[in-house]
């Protein structure tokens, strides 16, 4: 075999390899994109978003030909909780009247429930899916923030982690990311129970609600939402069901295994959730670090 | 006309992978199974080995540039692999034969390659914590059906596309 590097070239590829080395590293951290990066995902993001078009046509259509085929057992089903529909409804708009006077009455106009929705098509998943990552046509010129909340009709998806001008990246729950809280509560008949949505159980495709006070009572089927105090994400999101809780690891606090109301699969639209009251820093979002140097966050 | 397909052909593709991406996972039985689109390299893997090594390397590493910012965040990796692997293909040509089926082999080949040093790579940084025999199950092996049946639909439109172009730059230089 001839030499098969020559020396110039062994230096030239040793000085790649260093430089390479040094830029993955700084690339790794946690960190918003240059502006280099930014025009870059920009006009690739338009290049993108026009190749989007027919293939958000084609998962509508696949969506159709699924939901026609289960027609016929989800009408069963659907038929059978219409009579209990009837009679929550007028519950509920009798409650609705109620809160809204109350309201009045103690003079509290702000709402951690109340957002301005921001429509948003998905334009790419990250194609190689190690991370959990969307991207979509909606960017900062538009109002969205690092740490919005994304979600579905049928409910919470993630949040925004990332934004240039006219994109904007998603991390989905189901992510392996460590750093990635969610601040929700399990709301049943009696009590509310507040913890954190910490990570993401590839086995059984459920998520994990960990720091769950161990005095209350938690059951399989309570419906986990978000409590908005996290400080970015408005309240009242499903973000799913539990279904099955247990200790900790240190015995000192439940936990509990939720499964998402949402489909991770198959995206095509999605909300970005813009919160009308005041949004802070806190665990809701990446930045969680900051918020406890600071101010000690409002994690309990 | 075909000096302007062959880059032409890389951006499309390139374009759309994430657009096929949407559609993964899939599942099927109670298993996710992920499948990663992989278009773009296997085209120039083919461009590398009928074409020019160089010029694949070239194509490889802008389009890698382009994909580490876009999808990934993390500069450096696809920007390395992706040449690398051209380097690869292109070195393979003295000693193989260079038979469609063949090429379609080495492809899919150097494909799992990739897969496996991303694997590698990312359970290093601890961006994942998947176990090697379930990255096998739920990702490589459906990743590499997926990528076959496209490679074998597809194959020889590359290899067509890019002698044409070869036979064009043979005449303008007998000329």
């Amino acid at each position: 075999m001839p030499q098969f590097f020559s020396n110039k070239r062994l230096i030239l590829l040793l000085v790649g390899v260093i430089l390479l080395v040094a830029l993955i590293s700084f690339t790794l951290r946690d960190r918003q994109a240059s502006l280099p990066e930014q025009i870059i995902k920009d006009t690739v993001g338009f290049g993108q978003s026009i190749v989007a078009k027919p293939a958000s046509y084609i998962t509508g259509l696949v969506n159709n030909v699924d939901d026609l085929m289960n027609t016929y057992e989800e009408n069963k089903r659907l038929k059978s909780r219409l009579e209990e529909f009837g009679t929550l409804q007028a519950k509920v708009n009798e409650l609705k009247v109620e809160n809204d006077k109350l309201k009045d009455l103690v003079d509290k106009k702000d709402d951690l429930r109340n957002f301005n929705p921001i429509q948003a098509n998905v334009i790419a998943r990250n194609p190689d899916q190690w991370e959990e990552k969307l991207i979509l046509n909606e960017g900062s010129m538009n109002g969205v923030k690092v740490n919005m909340a994304v979600l579905t009709s049928k409910g919470l998806i993630g949040k925004i982690v990332q934004t240039t001008p006219y994109t904007s990246q998603v991390e989905l729950l189901s992510t392996n990311n460590t750093n990635y809280r969610v601040s929700a509560v399990i709301a049943n008949k009696k009590t509310e129970a507040f913890g954190l949505i910490e990570g993401f159980d590839p086995k059984r495709s459920e998520l994990v609600l960990k720091r769950i006070d161990s005095s209350l009572a938690v059951k399989k089927g309570d419906k986990v939402t978000t409590s908005g105090l996290g400080g970015i994400f408005p309240k009242g999101i499903l973000i799913g069901e539990v279904t099955k809780v247990s200790t900790d690891d240190y015995g000192l606090t439940k936990l509990a295994y939720v499964k998402p109301a949402a489909d991770f699969s198959m995206l095509d639209h999605v909300v970005i959730a813009k919160r009308q009251s005041i949004a802070i820093d806190g665990s809701d979002g990446a930045n969680t670090d900051k918020s406890t140097k600071t101010d000690g966050g409002d994690q309990k | 006309m075909a000096r302007f397909l062959i880059p032409f052909v890389a951006v499309v593709l390139f374009f759309l992978e994430p657009g096929f991406s949407l559609y993964s996972p899939i599942e099927w039985h109670g298993h996710l199974y992920y499948l990663v689109p992989r278009f773009l390299i296997l085209y120039l893997i083919f461009l590398s080995i009928y074409y020019d090594r160089k010029r694949a390397m070239m194509y490889g590493l802008i389009f890698g540039v382009l994909y580490d910012i876009f999808y990934i965040d993390i500069i450096g990796l696809y920007t390395f692999l992706y040449p690398f692997i051209c380097f690869v293909a292109g070195s393979t040509v003295k000693y193989i034969h260079q038979h469609l089926a063949i090429t379609t082999i080495l492809s899919l080949v150097l494909v799992a390659l990739l897969e496996i040093v991303l694997n590698q790579f990312f359970l290093l940084i601890s961006f994942t914590s998947v176990p090697f025999t379930e990255f096998l199950n739920q990702r490589l092996i459906p990743t590499m059906i997926a990528n076959s049946i496209y490679l074998i639909m597809l194959g020889w439109t590359f290899k067509y596309l890019i002698e044409a172009r070869v036979l064009l730059k043979a005449n303008q230089s007998t000329l």
